[in-house]
């Protein structure tokens, strides 16, 4: 008797086995992202939730009244939108332009040798551990006009002889957030760029140092082009979280005075979960995704364009 | 070690047994059925846990409560029962409760016994303001409040001024003199905030003062044509031009925001709802302004304020209907002829409720007195006004785009005749 041995091809082994896997993701990740982007098409009222459903697992998915394009062509039109994507292209340039510079000088800081380094390293990890609700929390105590902690210091120090109030206008409520924010999101800037220094291999730097560069030259020649792809992830990194930035104007301004601090993730929020609109609260959410990956895409192109062109 | 006898056994097991008869009997009616979920927004989530307590065991209860973050609270309750979840009895704000009634989450309590007694003791205003559009009640009073004027005392006298303000000319000339004699930097604190509880219920209140209409009977915004609510904005613009207000306080999240200001002792008036008073006057540990040296005044003009009322509702889907409603009318009335938790709220927090016999109550005259003239306090309600228009579908959109107008306004950004047009134009848009 012959015995014909079944052989699956590698590809077929390593797809058979990371099917569970995928199988997995497809359910916590791809459905829910499916099904939110249907939502963008829809007309949903999560009370009146009858009409065609799927059925998964036992459960009931009701799919809603589909209307096409309305959503978003509703929301082209509105004026509040378009307002709204001037402060969050603003906020976002702000946000991500700081977060780089700032993130970067701490990390050129923390990779010079000095005593205390360690401590600083660690220390430099708390603002970022901090939830964003508790942040926004801790920056009103600081900076509240009656009882904040900046102000009184200032106040007693001689500098101010009355106190600052720091969200008065529309335009410094939004600087503000834009810095608080920042303040949050650097370490993690920083923890990556500063990864990235102790990969670049010290004979460069000899190398420079031999050649004449002085500090300047050498972060220009060799810190900054060998960072190119950790700086790549910094800026995909923080344009996303810049786009999606909700809790702390949830608890610093609400989008206000007026509209003048409601970026577009606040709108999408403030449709979906204040108006019960949640067909045109998602495709308002949509949107900032398809800014996000043109905006990756560009980033790669201008930062590996002339890798690129080096390379070929 | 004391050998068991016959007569110590029977005399521990009789012991026992009377005990267990005591615990569960004496303070107990029959045990429910079945178990009931109970659902609210965190507000002394343990002052809760506390009452459901002592439902669970002097009315045999099984209630499970669940506190869920206010910010999140309405959402959260529409995602659950979309996911089948059922709360049988659960917190409402009055600008919900025809939405989840008109979308069949929760139920008509005009059926039920003991309603019509209920509803006889209770405010008329306030009853109308928890009936559906098809006028049947929706929900038992969680709370009413309305809002106020409160002066800082102590500051007045500083600045000579004898008494306080009796009209709204009369409030702008003394917050001008508390300026220019730099005894207060910002007089004034109204309660402008952009939370859905400040600058539109606010805009209500001074409309009403003025003896104007916001909404007509159809419900729709008609504040272009009404002289009154262009007088409040035209205060609004001048207190705001001559610096008499705060301006941080238009990016204050909410009304507990905006009442701690007013703990500082560094404003003279400030307008918001009539809980904060408790806080402000009657919580030395917080406020500079305890005991009582902030008051409560009438409100100028007409006296009318803004009033509303929130609700305990049952789901429509509970299953245990006799449970659920004797849950709810422990919590938002008088089970067994007793207003346990109503009194508490104005014990504890100074919420108070539309039942009016509720105030003739011993300790709770006691206990307002250490913080406001009750006396006048419900004079002031006899001249809440209630709204209808939060019934609209349009209503919370409307309420919530109303305030970047306003904002506008205020900081003279747009005229008022044309701010008040833009209002007309926002809600004809949203119907």
């Amino acid at each position: 008797m012959t015995v014909r041995r079944f052989r699956l091809s590698e590809r077929c082994f390593a797809s058979l086995l990371i099917l569970p896997v995928f199988l997995a993701i497809s359910l916590v990740v791809l459905f829910p992202l499916a099904y939110s982007l249907w939502m963008s098409f829809a007309d949903v009222n999560l009370l009146r939730a009858t009409g065609p459903a799927l059925e998964l697992l036992g459960l009931r998915i009701p799919l809603f009244r589909y209307v096409g394009l309305q959503n978003y062509l509703r929301l082209l039109s509105d004026p509040l939108y378009w307002d709204s994507f001037g402060r969050t292209a603003y906020f976002v340039g702000a946000f991500v332009l700081e977060t780089t510079v700032v993130g970067l000088g701490m990390a050129l800081v923390l990779h010079e040798r000095f005593v205390g380094r360690p401590v600083m390293r660690s220390l430099l990890l708390i603002p970022w551990s901090l939830s964003r609700v508790v942040v926004g929390l801790l920056w009103v105590g600081l900076l509240d006009v009656e009882f904040g902690a900046l102000n009184g210091f200032l106040y007693k120090a001689g500098l101010i002889d009355r106190y600052i109030s720091f969200l008065k206008s529309g335009f410094s409520a939004l600087n503000v957030l834009v810095s608080v924010y920042m303040w949050n999101q650097a370490p993690f800037a920083t923890l990556l760029l500063l990864a990235g220094m102790q990969s670049i291999p010290i004979e460069l730097y000899m190398a420079a140092e031999a050649d004449g560069a002085g500090y300047w030259q050498r972060l220009r020649y060799v810190t900054l082009p060998a960072l190119r792809g950790i700086l790549f992830l910094v800026l995909v990194v923080s344009t996303v979280n810049g786009f999606l930035m909700l809790d702390l104007i949830y608890v610093l301004t609400m989008g206000g005075p007026g509209n003048e601090t409601t970026t577009i993730s606040w709108l999408g929020f403030q449709t979906a979960f204040q108006f019960f609109k949640f067909g045109p609260g998602t495709a308002i959410l949509y949107t900032l995704t398809v800014f996000c990956l043109l905006l990756t895409v560009l980033y790669q192109k201008v930062m590996f364009r002339k890798l690129e062109a080096e390379e070929a | 070690m004391k050998p068991t006898t016959r007569r110590s056994f029977l005399r521990t097991t009789g012991l026992l047994g009377a005990s267990a008869v005591l615990a569960d009997g004496f303070f107990g009616e029959t045990r429910a059925d079945k178990p009931i979920n109970f659902a609210g927004w965190v507000f002394k989530p343990d002052t809760v846990k506390d009452y459901v307590d002592v439902y669970n065991q002097k009315f045999g209860g099984q209630v499970k409560y669940e506190a869920i973050p206010w910010a999140q609270y309405h959402p959260t309750m529409e995602t659950r029962a979309f996911g089948g979840e059922v709360f049988d009895v659960m917190y409402c704000a009055h600008n919900f409760r025809e939405r989840w009634y008109a979308n069949g989450l929760i139920r008509s309590l005009d059926d039920l016994p003991g309603i019509d007694e209920m509803k006889k003791k209770m405010n008329p205003q306030n009853l109308e303001s928890l009936k559906a559009k098809d006028g049947k009640l929706a929900g038992l009073p969680y709370f009413t409040s309305l809002f106020v004027l409160v002066y800082n005392e102590p500051m007045l006298q500083q600045a000579g001024i004898k008494a306080p303000a009796k009209s709204w000319d009369e409030l702008v000339e003394h917050s001008l003199k508390l300026k220019r004699d730099k005894v207060s930097d910002y007089p004034f604190l109204p309660n402008w905030n952009v939370s859905p509880s400040g600058t539109m219920p606010q805009f209500m209140t001074d409309a009403f003062s003025e003896g104007a209409n916001v909404f007509d009977a159809k419900n729709r915004v008609i504040v272009d044509q009404e002289p009154g609510v262009a007088r409040a904005m035209e205060r609004w613009q001048k207190v705001w031009k001559a610096e008499l207000v705060n301006p941080e306080v238009l990016t204050k999240t909410s009304s507990t925001d905006t009442h701690r200001l007013f703990w500082t002792g560094r404003y003279a008036y400030h307008t918001n709802h009539s809980y904060y008073l408790k806080t402000i006057a009657g919580e030395p540990e917080n406020s500079k302004l305890a005991p009582k040296k902030a008051k409560m005044t009438m409100y100028p003009g007409t006296g009318q304020t803004y009033m509303w009322t929130d609700s305990y509702t049952i789901n429509a889907k509970t299953k245990t209907l006799d449970d659920a409603w004797k849950l709810a009318r422990f919590l938002g009335g008088n089970l067994a002829g007793d207003w346990y938790v109503q009194r508490q709220w104005c014990l504890i927090s100074g919420l108070d409720n539309p039942y009016p016999e509720m105030y003739e109550h011993p300790e709770i005259i006691a206990s307002y007195d250490r913080w406001v003239d009750l006396k006048l306090l419900r004079k002031q309600y006899e001249k809440g006004r209630v709204i209808a228009a939060y019934k609209e579908p349009w209503y919370s959109e409307y309420d919530v785009k109303a305030v970047p107008i306003v904002h506008n306004m205020i900081r003279g950004g747009t005229t008022v005749p044309q701010g008040l047009k833009e209002l007309v134009k926002l809600q004809k848009s949203l119907e």
